[in-house]
């Protein structure tokens, strides 16, 4: 008699989730920053040191350079569109009580929402180096989103259902075959421009254009802006663990999510390492990468349907 | 015999229009009044007409009418009266913001006697494409009074010689399509002057083969031209369309390039005869679904170059476009199939073609009165030139951002849901659908580059900054005249975007009662009705073994507004101050045309990229 933790309500999982996304993704940031700092012989920040950055911005000075609403409604809408995602992602192959509302189309409308209101934020603040990073954000996401879309569809394929559960835990990895591995392949290669890091994060290019779109934001405009990046930076890490990585199909959702955790920790290990030791691309060379992982992601879907 | 008295009233009050307003035209709003509320009242007769059928009080009816000699035949059925309630309902806005908008200073100067008369006979040809039942005489009736009033109405601006040029243009095309559409119907066996559709359908089925593939070609080209299909749209419509007055771009993109789309459902859905091979009539949904493709991909990435806000518009119309094309061609791939998962799918695609025309017809009417409000507010359309309106015009603004989130498909705005449908359509098939697989992935990157351009438009025109500094300093909103219509199709666009259970009720209901068409039988099939759930917060389709999607805009609403609501109590957590301080310029003293990054530079190297899709701009 344990239907609580066999299968718990799905509200809970709601919440269970969004907890989780909300307290690891800081965490998971700290070891990035760890790592860059250990492969540079420094000592680094504590592992926590993102959680301080986020308390600290909330209590700090708001400065309101454009005064007009999309301003002040951008942080807002990037931050909710990201909790919307999280909240209806499944919870190690548990639905959620959201996941019945939103299938994979809408989980990928919703992950662009929160690129559109960077956008948006970054035009109302007016400034150049603003407008620059918007514009090198979203070709970075015009080629990006496919190829993540593209990991999805082969779930979507395979069991013909939009449904995230289904899609995301449906297959049995063995059942994907051999478009399945060119897929993790993509999607491993895509991981740094999925989470926007080297050589990947040409939006922001502190050195050069100076964090881009959140310019002019600070304090807790700029801490929204902040967390939504690090929540969207766990989701994209997590996916790919998600989709790939069989679950041990224990009784408890719990076992399940500590190890999908874990490997997710190995993935931002790998992400850290990699952003540490990459220069940055141009944009324009960056497109060329992109473009040609698109090609390889659609001959793997290609592969899956007339294979 | 009631309809058919209520049809030709709604003509005559217009034709009466064409005749009485130009003699008003001196007093130039008082003529505007007079256009406008003879549009209302032939609007009102139609949207009557409408909404007796659509409502299921009345069936459809077809009957003919005899000028002498001459018999024309009509048939009005759903589908003719969704189409009759646009053109109704867009009509009358146009014509209501035109009373305002023909006021612009550019325009002063320009007699109206000519507009006010073609206006009418532009909206009555448009009722009667939809309405007449034949592809000979009342067609070419039809055809040629929607062309040659639209043709006066686009070259109004006519001391611009690239304007008339554009205009000219735009007639050649036209007459090319009229002549590939009536030469394709005069090929069919046993047609004459004044056959009805029905019957060239089984006219259709008696020919050989060859030559039915030659007729379907043409059929496809005239129609695909007037639609604005890959590669023939690009020739006429974005110099049409951004050159036209705006009230009349919001009618040329908004509902009368649909009347393309009319004339192709009505080839692919009831005139492929049961004679005709299911492999032969599945071609012709896969050539249609490839050019739709090909037109969603090429006409948008062209639109992402474009910095003049309307000809920005008018390649995204062909785009747009593209995404109903590919709909409908996938509809009757997946229709003739004879696969009852495809079958199912088909009801998807097919519904989602005609949503997303119905959004279409309202968000990009709504985005060309915007763009129409900005020039008439500050004399320019170059989005270079543009910046910060919002604080200037702030209801334009407001109508704007629901415009371009529609046409964006952000969640919980029209062109979601149609979009979702069109895409899942797609997908869901998996192998049995093949190649339309790909082009889902296609149409759902193209979304994303939609969503760019239009984050630049809203963005460069309204957020942004730079109007102040290039063009007159005493900006004003505009009048009550001209904001009424945009506010009205501002609600409109959201009540399309919240309640999807409606309108796709609403357009199986269209197909199920379509009688002669292919589609009917799947459409009436109460497993189908079973398949496709709706309810106030969505649609569900059911594919049975476990294949399910879903779109519930109202949900995914309320999630984001208490999510934001969480947001703004973290945001306030802290209890920060708040202050005001100016944009820091990195050392300029004022911002001015030489040190900002204007609209040309936005995506520099995808457009840069992109080079070889064409529609390039000099100098962006």
């Amino acid at each position: 008699m344990q239907p609580m933790f066999d299968n718990p309500p799905g509200l809970l999982l709601v919440f269970g989730n969004l907890l989780v996304f909300l307290l690891f993704a800081p965490l998971f940031d700290g070891i990035i920053r760890r790592v860059a700092a250990r492969v540079q012989n420094r000592v680094g920040p504590p592992l926590l040191q993102s959680f301080y950055d986020l308390f600290k911005l909330l209590g700090k000075e708001n400065v309101d350079s454009a005064g007009t609403a999309p301003y002040r409604l951008a942080p807002l809408v990037a931050f909710a569109s990201i909790l919307c995602v999280v909240a209806i992602l499944p919870v190690a192959g548990r639905p959620t009580a959201l996941t019945p509302y939103a299938d994979a189309i809408s989980l990928i409308y919703l992950l662009t929402l929160g690129g559109v209101a960077v956008l948006m934020g970054a035009f109302a603040s007016r400034n150049i180096y603003a407008l620059i990073g918007a514009s090198r954000e979203m070709t970075t996401m015009i080629m990006v989103e496919p190829i993540l879309f593209m990991i999805l569809l082969l779930g979507v394929l395979k069991t013909g259902s939009l449904d995230l559960t289904t899609v995301i835990y449906g297959t049995p990895a063995r059942e994907y075959g051999w478009p399945g591995i060119v897929m993790l392949v993509v999607s491993l290669f895509a991981l740094q421009a999925f989470v926007g890091r080297q050589p990947f994060d040409i939006a922001e290019a502190e050195q050069e254009i100076m964090g881009g779109p959140f310019m002019e934001y600070s304090g807790p405009n700029y801490a929204l802006f902040k967390y939504y990046l690090m929540v969207k930076q766990m989701f994209y890490a997590y996916l790919p663990v998600a989709v790939f990585v069989p679950l041990l199909g224990a009784r408890h959702v719990g076992f399940d999510l500590v190890i999908q955790l874990m490997l997710t920790a190995l993935v931002f290990l790998l992400i850290g390492l990699l952003s540490a030791t990459h220069p940055r691309f141009r944009i324009d060379q960056a497109l060329k990468y992109f473009a040609g992982l698109f090609v390889v992601a659609l001959f793997a879907i290609g592969g899956a349907l007339f294979a | 015999m009631e309809m058919q008295s209520t049809l030709l009233a709604g003509l005559a009050l217009l034709l009466g229009s064409a005749l009485i307003t130009p003699l008003l035209a001196t007093q130039r709003r008082v003529a505007g009044a007079a256009n406008f509320l003879f549009t209302l009242a032939a609007g009102t007769s139609f949207g009557l007409l409408a909404f007796a059928i659509l409502s299921g009080s009345v069936p459809g009816e077809s009957f003919v009418l005899h000028l002498g000699e001459i018999a024309v035949p009509f048939l009005i059925d759903g589908f003719s009266a969704l189409f009759l309630a646009l053109i109704s309902f867009m009509g009358a806005l146009a014509a209501f913001y035109c009373i305002g908008y023909m006021e612009m200073a550019h325009y002063r100067d320009y007699p109206l006697r000519g507009f006010y008369l073609a206006f009418p006979l532009f909206l009555a040809g448009m009722v009667g494409i939809v309405t007449v039942d034949d592809l000979s005489i009342g067609f070419t009736v039809a055809w040629q009074t929607m062309t040659l009033a639209s043709y006066f109405l686009i070259r109004f601006d006519d001391r611009n010689p690239e304007i008339v040029r554009s205009a000219n243009k735009y007639l050649l095309l036209m007459q090319v399509a009229w002549g590939c559409v009536v030469v394709a119907a005069a090929a069919i066996p046993e047609s004459g002057p004044g056959t009805p559709l029905h019957a060239l359908a089984e006219g259709l089925g008696a020919a050989e083969s060859p030559r039915r593939a030659a007729i379907y070609a043409l059929l496809l080209l005239g129609f695909g031209i007037k639609a604005g299909m890959f590669p023939l749209g690009q020739l006429w419509l974005p110099d049409a369309h951004s050159s036209a007055p705006s009230p009349i771009s919001a009618l040329l993109s908004g509902v009368m390039i649909k009347t393309g789309v009319y004339g192709i459902v009505r080839t692919l859905f009831w005139m492929v005869p049961p004679e005709v091979q299911v492999h032969e009539g599945r071609n012709l949904g896969l050539v249609l679904a490839c050019f739709g493709v090909v037109t969603l991909f090429i006409g948008t990435v062209q639109a992402l170059k474009q910095h003049d806000a309307k000809r920005l518009h008018a390649y995204h119309s062909i785009g747009q476009m593209g995404y109903i094309l590919l709909a409908i061609g996938s509809a009757q791939y997946f229709l003739l199939s004879g696969n009852p998962l495809l079958g199912t799918l088909a009801v998807l695609a097919l519904v989602g073609g005609i949503y997303h025309l119905a959004n279409h017809a309202l968000f990009k009417g709504l985005l060309f009165l915007t763009t129409g409000s900005v020039q008439y507010a500050t004399g320019t359309k170059d989005l270079d030139k543009l910046g910060g309106l919002l604080t200037l015009m702030p209801l334009t603004a407001f109508a704007a951002a629901i415009a371009s989130a529609s046409i964006a498909g952000i969640p919980a705005f029209s062109g979601f849901v149609s979009k979702w449908a069109i895409i899942g359509s797609g997908l869901l098939g998996g192998k049995a659908a093949g190649v339309i697989v790909l082009f889902a992935v296609i149409a759902l990157m193209t979304s994303a580059i939609t969503l760019a351009s239009y984050v630049k438009f809203f963005g460069m025109a309204f957020a942004s900054a730079g109007v102040e500094w290039n063009e007159k300093k005493d900006i004003r909103e505009v009048d009550f005249w001209m904001l009424l219509p945009m506010l009205l199709l501002a609600a409109a666009c959201l009540v399309q975007g919240f309640f999807p259970a409606f309108f796709v009720d609403l357009f199986v209901g269209i197909f199920a009662n379509a009688d002669g068409s292919i589609a009917q039988a799947l459409f009436a099939d109460p497993a189908t009705q079973a398949a496709l759930a709706t309810s106030w917060a969505g649609v569900r389709l059911d594919l049975g073994a476990g294949g399910v999607a879903f779109v519930m805009p109202l949900v995914v609403l309320a999630a984001l507004v208490v999510a934001m609501v969480l947001a703004d109590w973290l945001r306030t957590s802290g209890s920060s101050a708040r202050r005001s301080a100016p944009v820091w310029l990195c050392g300029y003293q004022t911002r001015n045309q030489d040190n900002s990054y204007v609209s040309s530079h936005i995506y520099a190297a995808f457009k840069k990229f992109m080079r070889w899709t064409g529609g390039n701009v000099h100098g962006a």
